[in-house]
């Protein structure tokens, strides 16, 4: 059921200067849309290693407003801790409940399945602000507030239903007769489960690591409400916060640089993983 | 098979105990709430210097001062604070998240005019006892006191005053052929002088600046300019505003006449607050009414007049603004944060630290010190600060109604100035019925 | 090999089976139940009672949370500013996202690059590329100001966020760029469903270009714009992120959004939490309303 990111070929065109002088229109038009759509990431990365006035690196090239990232507060590399730390939480606690959800929704009857499915994918109908609310309440209550841990299983509670809709219909596209056969060899449903089916749904699982990562990595609205102490913020506030810290000046150069450090790791993801991140897309897609 | 299938299971069941113990563990590491340490007033009247560690938070605005002090503090203390600066607009809300979660710092800071709202709140521990107990706490600035105060119980002390005065450019001055030496003394004055700094037509220099989109900013420079005509801005108990007066009006019309001439940089339509100061620090600016605690930033750019704000006859006032601090509620080292609020209220902090920077002290005492009598402009400045015509505005839902992006007063004061809408009653009754919830 | 199973034995086995399934589906039940249901329940219970952030549960004020929030001096004014970004938005992103799929519709090595540009903004955050824009934007280190200059649109200094109007735009022209990738691809997958064999015949019968893309793309396609529509309009309606960033509601509260008044109420100055509640709920049930319309529309089309 998960498509393929094929693309079919396009009618034959005639040969020829006359078709190339038809299409150069076509290629300046669409090399200005990649230069547009490219422009700001590299405009950014230059400038946070290029001279700028009212930032720590006025003359010359070199890497000043990075230094500047250290200095703040707590420091950059706290920050990206942090961040790893609930990236790396939220992706464990998405598979290893998806993985697990997935498995029961594809291969077990059970009374409330349905239900309790619907109300999975009823998360995504409830907007994000109308349970930020609650949850800090519901946090303090039982003494995960402005944990990590705490932001990591809010997070991973807004990945369920794209995680556990993806690991269902990956489990649903495996034969059963491979579980069967193991199954009838004596194993137990874990081990069925473990040692046959986890490396058949591998490709599923790593696209809902994939998104669970990137989504835990870039929220901002959740930390916002949840953490309140400084040194425990992850990136993208950290970030943004530190744009004004001195009265009367923005370090724009810090914040370019702050936006690298951000956006380079989900950059690099995407280009490695470039097939299961249009995977995700589309299996949203055919969710509709 | 029974065996390995019980022993898969029971490693799967250890696996999903080891990471609930994981998780419980971590989730204690986490702040809790309710400070159970020292009462405040255990280590006696200079608190308890045992090498804690504290965190203090404070806003953007007073970074220059509160490094200032926290690095000369843990110079010579155990006890060791953790600076966090917040961004300005950030403050309210970091502080309120904080607070309705445990998790507030030792010490934190406020914005004078918060402090009513966050005092009935509760967010701060009761200091009186220990106020009462400093020799001289008749001299601690008594319009902070006074803001910290809540049914006779003080909770906040001055951490940095703040004050606006008029600056000017000296050098942009002599070049437009004003007396150096002499800043407004009228508003009209002002206008007159700022129209002739924007007459020299000096490519990117422009007569005067303000924060058109900052209430924060405007509070602080206009109300100065309202008091010292004599009139009042808040009824006495902060639940109605008096800002359709007549000498309002006449300092609406004087910054809608500069705006209109052309004398007012434009950037100043946009101007959140967040960089409302570089300009005139750029020397970009002729007369501005600015903070006085940036005198010494300001110092390293522009050579400044200063004097005190003048209303629509004459007469000085000035915003007694800036920062009063406290311990929070969610402290666990009361004793140890009232060391830093004992050394911060010591001569050695006020005077070696904040005046030999050109800042203002909080100890009515302490005004004619060894460094403020050396620059006749900090002396300018103690002075007006000792005027009668100079305030502390109290109104629990100040933020709200003032400072708070988008609040009724900047909505009002662009009326005024920008959008030539004559709304004035309908704008502020705006504010009124914020006052007065 | 299967084994012949008796009735009991098939009885025994199926009932395991069910309590395994339960067994595996426990940590997302607990899950939910956790976070989402107590949540929801809570914010309910929130929006009727008498909720500070400092002093929590006071006890029930019904309905006053709800006629406070609606009476809120900029309750209306958010409502109109949300409806009219989510409008402006959602016509300018699909149809940027239908063009681009368009042109991005062969198999080329050139095309294949196309769409990896296109695309790459899409592995950014919001919050990443609300500030990345930030700094684009700035009035005196962003090169865009430069350029408009040097181009000769514009003659003095640019303010993309001073005014409400620029603000509006400089956001729209922020998203698009954040998300046109994913659209993109979701119409694309929909372009490639669509067989050769039925432009063909439309070409045999003399169709023009315009004509085939009106009568046989369009219609095609529908159910994947239905969804892209409604996924959209669900994101700008709960827009908060790049707000905050870009100009926290500025100038003047014109581009202050609903989420951003729910953020205010709970955070900024009010801490009421009743009140904030009271608003998450109005829009959550704004949202069902809208998404089950939008379904039976989908739905009803389909036929």
């Amino acid at each position: 059921m998960a498509a393929t990111y094929s693309v079919r070929a396009a009618r034959p065109r005639s040969n020829g200067l006359g078709a190339l002088a038809l299409r150069t229109p076509y290629y300046v038009l669409t090399g200005g849309l990649a230069i547009i759509f490219l422009f700001p990431l590299f405009w950014a990365g230059i400038r946070s290693v290029s001279p700028q006035a009212g930032t720590a690196q006025n003359h010359g090239w070199g890497m000043g407003n990075y230094d500047t990232l250290t200095h703040y507060q707590a420091g950059i590399w706290q920050y990206v801790l942090n961040s790893v730390i609930v990236s790396g939480l939220t992706v464990l606690f998405t598979l290893a409940i998806s993985l697990l959800g997935g498995y029961a929704f594809a291969r077990f009857t059970f009374p409330g399945k349905n239900v309790l499915f619907m109300l999975t994918l009823a998360i995504l109908m409830v907007p994000y602000a109308t349970l930020l609310i609650p949850l800090y309440v519901l946090l303090d209550r039982i003494g995960l507030q402005n944990s990590l841990v705490g932001l990591a299983l809010v997070l991973t509670m807004f990945q369920l239903p794209f995680a556990t809709f993806m690991m269902r219909i990956s489990f649903e596209s495996v034969p059963r007769e491979l579980e069967e056969a193991a199954l009838v060899d004596g194993c137990g449903t874990v081990k069925a489960l473990l040692r046959v089916l986890v490396p058949s749904v591998r490709p599923g699982l790593v696209t809902v690591g994939l998104f669970a990562f990137l989504a835990a990595w870039n929220d901002f609205i959740t930390p916002l409400v949840l953490i309140s102490d400084s040194a425990k913020l992850p990136l993208p506030v950290a970030i943004a916060n530190l744009r004004a810290q001195v009265m009367g000046v923005i370090d724009y150069g810090a914040t370019e640089a702050g936006v690298v450090v951000l956006a380079l790791p989900c950059i690099v993801l995407f280009i490695l993983l470039q097939r299961q991140y249009v995977r995700g897309f589309m299996s949203g897609a055919l969710k509709g | 098979m029974i065996t390995k299938r019980s022993r898969s299971q029971r490693r799967r069941h250890s696996l999903v105990a080891l990471v609930a113990v994981a998780a419980v563990s971590l989730a204690a590491c986490s702040s809790g709430s309710g400070g159970k340490g020292q009462t405040v007033a255990q280590g006696g009247i200079n608190g308890t210097d045992d090498g804690a560690s504290l965190t203090l938070w404070t806003r953007a605005p007073l970074e220059l001062q509160a490094n200032l002090l926290v690095k000369a503090y843990n110079a010579a203390h155990k006890n060791q604070v953790k600076l966090t600066i917040v961004p300005n607009d950030d403050y309210v809300s970091k502080v309120g998240a904080a607070a309705g979660s445990g998790g507030l710092p030792d010490l934190f800071a406020s914005d004078i005019v918060y402090a009513p709202n966050w005092v009935r709140a509760g967010l701060w521990q009761d200091l009186t006892s220990q106020i009462s107990k400093l020799p001289f706490a008749g001299q601690i600035n008594k319009g902070h006191l006074d803001a910290g105060t809540y049914q006779g119980k003080q909770y906040v002390l001055p951490f940095v005053l703040d004050l606006s005065v008029m600056m000017w450019n000296k050098t942009l001055y002599k070049e437009a052929g004003l007396d150096p030496d002499k800043g407004p003394t009228t508003l009209a004055d002002f206008v007159k002088q700022a129209k002739a700094i924007q007459a020299q037509h000096k490519p990117g220099v422009y007569g005067t600046y303000f924060g058109g989109n900052c209430g924060g900013c405007d509070v602080f420079t206009w109300f100065p300019m309202i008091w010292a005509s004599g009139q009042e801005v808040l009824s006495s108990d902060g639940t109605r505003s008096l800002l359709d007066s007549a000498a309002a009006k006449q300092v609406y019309s004087a910054w809608k006449d500069l705006w209109s001439a052309g004398a007012v940089d434009p950037a100043s339509k946009d101007e959140t607050g967040a960089t409302w100061v570089g300009p005139f620090q750029q020397g970009k600016i002729g007369v501005m009414p600015y903070p006085a605690s940036l005198l010494p930033t300001v110092n390293k750019t522009v050579d400044a007049g200063v004097a005190a704000i003048p209303g629509v006859d004459g007469g000085a006032s000035t915003f007694v603004g800036g920062d009063g601090i406290g311990v929070s509620k969610d402290s666990k080292h009361e004793a140890q944060a009232w060391n830093f609020l004992a050394w911060l209220m010591s001569a050695d902090a006020q005077v070696n630290v904040l005046a030999a920077n050109d800042s203002i002290v909080s100890r009515g005492d302490l005004a004619n010190n060894q460094y403020a009598v050396k620059d006749p402009r900090v002396v300018a400045i103690n002075k007006v600060a000792a005027s009668p015509d100079s305030k502390t505005p109290i109104a629990v839902d100040f933020q709200q109604a003032f400072n708070a992006p988008g609040s009724p007063w900047v909505t009002l004061l662009r009326d005024q100035v920008f959008n030539g809408k004559d709304n004035l009653s309908q704008d502020n009754s705006a504010i009124n019925s914020v006052l007065s919830q | 090999m299967t084994q012949p199973v008796t009735p009991r034995r098939r009885l025994g086995l199926s009932g395991r089976r069910r309590l395994t399934g339960w067994a595996y589906a426990t940590p997302t039940a607990a899950f939910v139940f956790v976070f989402f249901v107590l949540p929801l329940l809570l914010v309910t219970q929130m929006s009727v009672s008498d909720w500070g952030l400092f002093n929590g549960d006071q006890g029930i004020n019904a309905p006053h949370n709800f006629s406070a929030a609606v009476g809120q001096r900029l309750f209306w004014p958010a409502v109109r500013f949300t409806v009219e970004y989510t409008v402006v938005t959602t016509v300018i992103l699909i149809g940027c996202a239908l063009g681009l799929a368009l042109l991005v519709q062969e198999s080329t090595r050139w095309t294949g690059f196309l769409r990896t540009a296109i695309l790459v903004p899409s592995a950014l955050g919001l919050a990443s590329a609300s500030l990345l824009f930030y700094a684009l934007y700035s009035p005196d280190s962003g090169p865009l100001g430069r350029v408009m200059r040097d181009l000769g649109i514009t003659s003095g200094p640019v303010s993309f966020l001073g005014t409400p109007g620029h603000a509006l735009w400089s956001t729209v022209a922020l998203i698009v760029w954040r998300y046109a990738g994913f659209y993109m691809l979701l119409l694309l997958v929909a372009l490639q469903g669509i067989s050769a064999d039925v432009y063909e015949a439309a070409e045999i019968d003399g169709a023009g270009r315009w004509k085939r893309f009106g009568h046989i793309t369009l219609p095609l396609i529908r159910p994947t714009l239905a969804l892209c529509t409604i996924l959209c309009v669900t994101g700008s309606l709960l827009a908060f992120d790049q707000f905050y960033i870009l100009t926290k509601g500025g100038p003047d509260n014109s581009t202050l959004t609903i989420v951003q008044l729910i953020y205010n109420a709970a955070f900024q100055g009010r801490n009421d939490l009743g009140l904030a509640a009271a608003l998450s709920i109005i829009v959550l049930v704004a949202l069902l309303v809208l998404n089950i319309g939008q379904f039976r529309w989908l739905r009803g089309r389909e036929d």
